[in-house]
């Protein structure tokens, strides 16, 4: 942005949002130049708090009024880097939008402000039966907003689907500047399934303002189990077994040695730390079933060779356990002063292969590697543990983060299961989609943001996506913003 | 069945064999600017707008092969054209299922099913198509093929091609190849009816479902001369307006459990449930399926409402045709209503008019299913409103078929 228009722009967004809803000293901006995806940076040159749908229109019709991009926030814990600012611009924070509108047990529906961080909800429904079923494990900070964008998963996917499958309806704001409702408290919304498009569209398509989500109603119980294995192939194979069996866990999450010990650490829960790999189990539904599927489970964890199989003998200690799962990456602190997840899918059978080869591929690169993986979905975070300040380290991770994801291609899986393509996984597109695939989410993408300007150069590699073009020709901020030392981490 | 030819003008059919004869078929016509009338199984071709413009038939029955089923990752890769029971038997070997109750199962092909994201009764506890579909590929209105999604249960690469276009009527590409997620076959299923002599009745039930300990697979309220001898349900005695049905499946314990858990529910609630005999079941779920493609019923409408009001609705249809078949997803909040008589006002009037403004008011909307006068059919009629995002389908839809040429003139679109 021009130093010209600048002082102009930020007048009007005050103007907006009123003088506290506008940041644009260096010192502020700073704090949003990344989101949790840290190796690419970049200012915005404003960054913005609107309070309702009609204050977010009006900041788009101001960005678009000078020409600048602008991209959505929540809060900022994305990995892929959907929240970089390319090319500078307005960085919408929609973190103030915050409000629960309405809680709809009957028709089993609420209404959510973007802003609204996924556990308030569920607090919010405490007592009543119900739940909003995606649980990704940074829902302690992570906005409904940018689950919806992001369409997150968590470790109970397997049984209850990602975001998608529990939104019914959005309201957004348009790159044009327009409010459009698509969907909403019924089922099945008229013509084309726009809810669909946006959802996981990482904030390239509009910008949501309102959210209508599903309610699930609580099981009546659970059971939850802790597999212990010598071998990261036995609880692999288990994996196979319990589903082969017919049986659909609420949740199957595998957790390797590395990552034990880490976690061990940080919650003595009493892991034992000699073993390979464990897995932990719930299954839920209504109490009659449930004994026989935990009896069934069992027997299968022991005939895939599991040394024990634990319960979790009361709901404090269930808790605990899920504590552990969930914080399991702030444990990995302390392993390693950095650290760089993956997130890579391979078919559930494929899950002993593509154990095997994480394992060959860190000792290839003098990688070490330590696991986690929400292995009913074959969904698998590698954590490639390093020293930041050493280059050469950075290079040997970045290599080996490839090959891993490569693998995943190979295996017929996916390089990202939750956490999106954002900057992050731009190089792999051209890896899973052919030309005319992504040529086909390119007209998508125009229908919508034809300008390019809401979050351009995100999600898809094409030089037009980067819909930077002014005047026919790109828009040479959104290159020169960027440090080309670290586009190496593309 | 009516013949394929009344229902589309079709210059010429064509069969191709495989993805890429049919990519060249559809790369010709968009050279010619052909018209494109994808066809199924043809059990639905009246579904949507009457096409006017002659154009050609293009048969998926060509296309019907399994490409992969790998039983132990729960996913199946198909071609579109394969018939829905074809596909269900290659899921039975495996004692897979993919839980979603379609009518005509023996003709209708899943390409079709998804085009028009049919779903039935166990929607309540399943979902509907848009759950189930995790990979896509399609040929566009030009002749490009293009993917989404991939084969594995979990995936964000891209945008959502399935979700785009499941519900799409085959206007913005041609389904050629399927990957869906697929469930284990539960070992037992069982239903609970109870019969109701008011809607109020039939609400207080219903509501009831809300707080309900049990899971059940299918919440049904069923309404009408079609229901009224059933072989499942019995004889329905004058003065009781219809009955709610509850579907549970699960293992036998689970399902045994829930039907007694129910049982009591209702009974303290002033109900008078029964269970459905077990040699009844299969054919409840049959008849569940294939209601909306029975009888004779003039005109056919789905309604989608917040599940609350549904009964609301349901009363304003009655008096608009007190004789006319209903099935009520009602758990879900859709209507189905197969209607005989509907005054003189004419079809618009009547959509237009009465049923879709009964149905916004309940933050719903009605479609049209079939019409014996296809031809009266307006676009406002069988599709209402699509509201202040149908600019961004008509722009999506300009964008992958520019000219036109995929069923043209038969979706919500305008112009
Ligand atoms: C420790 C940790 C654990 C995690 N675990 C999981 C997990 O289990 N599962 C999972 O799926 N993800 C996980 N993530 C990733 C991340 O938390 C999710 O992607 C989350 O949904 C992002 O929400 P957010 O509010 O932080 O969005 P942000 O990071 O602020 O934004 C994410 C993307 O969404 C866009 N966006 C945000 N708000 C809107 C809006 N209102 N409208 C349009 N676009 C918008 C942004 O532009 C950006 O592209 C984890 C992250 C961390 C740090
Ligand atoms: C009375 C009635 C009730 C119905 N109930 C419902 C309902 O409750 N909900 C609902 O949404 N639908 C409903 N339908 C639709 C119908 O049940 C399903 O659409 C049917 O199963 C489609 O299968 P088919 O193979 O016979 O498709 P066809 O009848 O051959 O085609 C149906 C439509 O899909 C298109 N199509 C077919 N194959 C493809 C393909 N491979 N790619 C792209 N487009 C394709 C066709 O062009 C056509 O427009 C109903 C239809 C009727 C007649």
């Amino acid at each position: 942005m021009s130093a010209a228009t600048l002082p102009n722009l930020v007048d009007e967004l005050r103007g907006v949002v009123g003088f506290d809803g506008v940041l644009a000293a260096h010192a502020d901006l700073v704090v949003y130049e990344c989101d949790g995806f840290v190796i690419e940076k970049n200012c915005p040159d404003v960054v913005v708090f609107p309070r309702t749908s009609q204050q977010v229109a009006d900041i788009v019709r101001l960005a678009n009024k000078h020409g600048v991009p602008f991209v959505p926030r929540g809060a900022g814990t994305s990995l892929a880097g959907g929240c970089l600012p390319v090319g500078g611009g307005v960085m919408i924070v929609l973190t103030r939008m915050k409000a629960i509108e309405e809680i709809n047990l009957r028709d089993r529906y609420a209404i959510v402000q973007p802003g609204v961080v996924n556990a308030w909800l569920n607090q919010a429904l405490k007592g009543t039966g119900y739940h909003y079923a995606p649980d990704p494990s940074s829902q302690g900070a992570c906005t409904i907003g940018g689950n919806v964008a992001t369409n997150s998963g968590g470790p109970h996917t397997l049984k209850y689907g990602v975001t998608v499958n529990h939104v019914l309806g959005v309201e957004a704001v348009l790159p044009d500047g327009r409010i459009v409702q698509v969907g909403g408290p019924t089922e099945d919304s008229a013509g084309l399934d726009l809810v669909g498009a946006i959802v996981g569209s990482e904030g390239t398509l509009a910008i949501v303002t309102k959210a209508w989500v599903r309610l699930t109603r609580d099981p009546e119980g659970c059971r939850t189990m802790l597999g212990v294995y010598d071998s990261v192939d036995d609880a692999s194979n288990t994996i196979s077994e319990i589903i082969g069996a017919g049986i659909i866990p609420a949740a199957l999450e595998m957790m390797d040695q590395g990552i034990l010990v880490a976690v061990e650490q940080a919650f003595n829960f009493g892991f034992p730390l000699d073993a390979q790999a464990i897995l932990l189990i719930e299954v839920d539904g209504v109490e009659a079933g449930l004994d026989a599927q935990r009896d069934r489970i069992i027997e299968l964890c022991k005939k895939c060779g599991a040394r024990e199989v634990r319960q979790a003998k009361d709901a404090a200690e269930r808790l605990l356990l899920w504590k552990c799962r969930k914080q399991a990456f702030g444990a990995v602190g302390r392993l390693s002063p950095s650290y760089c997840t993956q997130d890579g899918v391979v078919p559930r059978t494929k899950l002993p292969h593509i154990s095997r080869r994480i394992r060959e591929i860190g000792e290839k690169y003098s990688v070490r590697i330590v696991n986690v993986f929400h292995a009913g979905d074959g969904n698998i975070h590698p954590i490639l543990l390093f020293d930041e300040r050493d280059p050469e380290q950075i290079m040997r991770v970045l290599a080996a983060s490839t090959e891993i994801l490569d693998e995943c291609i190979n295996c017929g899986g996916s390089v990202t299961g939750e956490h999106g393509i954002g900057v992050e996984k731009i190089g792999f597109m051209h890896k899973m989609f052919t030309i005319e695939d992504i040529d086909a989410m390119e007209r998508l993408r125009m229908a919508f943001n034809p300008d390019g300007r809401l979050s351009p150069c995100k999600m898809l590699p094409t030089a037009g996506a980067c819909g930077m073009e002014q005047n026919g020709k790109p828009h040479e901020k959104a290159i020169v913003q960027i440090r080309p030392g670290r586009r190496a981490a593309l | 069945m009516i013949a394929l030819t009344e229902l589309l003008p079709l210059s010429d059919t064509l069969t191709p064999a495989d993805q890429a004869e049919l990519t060249q078929i559809v790369r010709e016509a968009y050279v010619d600017a052909t018209p494109i009338y994808p066809i199924g199984g043809g059990t639905s071709l009246d579904f949507g707008l009457a096409p006017r413009d002659a154009g050609l038939g293009l048969a998926m029955r060509g296309l019907k092969r399994v490409i992969d089923y790998p039983a132990r990752d729960m996913t199946i890769t198909v071609e579109a054209g394969i018939t829905i029971d074809a596909l269900a038997a290659s899921l039975a070997k495996e004692r897979q299922w993919l839980p979603i109750d379609l009518p005509n199962a023996h003709q209708a092909t899943l390409g079709g099913v998804i085009a028009t994201n049919t779903y039935g009764a166990r929607r309540y506890g399943n979902g509907t198509m848009r759950d189930y579909v995790i990979g896509i590929a399609a040929v566009d209105g030009r002749g490009s093929m293009f993917h989404g999604g991939g084969r594995v249960v979990k995936n964000v690469a891209g945008y959502d091609f399935c979700k785009l276009l499941t519900g799409s009527l085959g206007t913005l590409g041609v389904i050629t190849q399927v990957t869906l997620k697929v469930k284990p076959r539960p070992e037992c299923s069982r239903f609970v009816a109870c019969r109701v002599r008011n809607l109020q009745a039939a609400d207080r039930l219903l509501e009831s479902m809300v707080t309900t300990r049990t899971m059940p697979a299918a919440v049904e309220l069923l309404i009408g001369p079609a229901w009224q001898n059933d072989a499942a349900l019995g004889q329905l005695p004058a003065g009781e307006i219809g009955v709610v049905v509850v579907g549970f499946e699960g293992t036998e314990p689970e399902v045994a459990w829930m039907v007694s858990t129910l049982f009591n529910q209702w009974h303290r609630l002033g109900g008078n449930p029964v269970a459905v005999p077990d040699d009844q079941t299969e054919g409840l779920w049959t008849r569940l399926a294939q209601f909306p493609v029975e009888g004779s019923a003039a005109l056919v409408i789905k309604a989608s409402l917040r599940p609350s009001r549904t009964q609301n609705f349901i009363a304003g249809i009655l008096q608009i045709d007190p004789s006319c078949d209903i099935q009520s997803h009602a758990g879900n909040g859709n209507v189905i209503a197969r209607l005989s008589q509907f005054g003189s006002g004419g079809i618009s009037n009547l959509l237009v008019g009465a049923l879709q403004p009964a149905a916004v008011e309940h933050d719903g909307k009605v479609i049209v299913l079939s019409y014996n006068q296809p031809s009266e059919l307006t676009r406002q009629a069988v599709w209402g409103s699509t509201g202040d995002a149908g600019s961004i389908m008509e722009e999506i839809k300009r964008r992958f078929d520019p000219k036109n040429l995929l069923n043209r003139g038969r979706f919500a679109y305008a112009g």
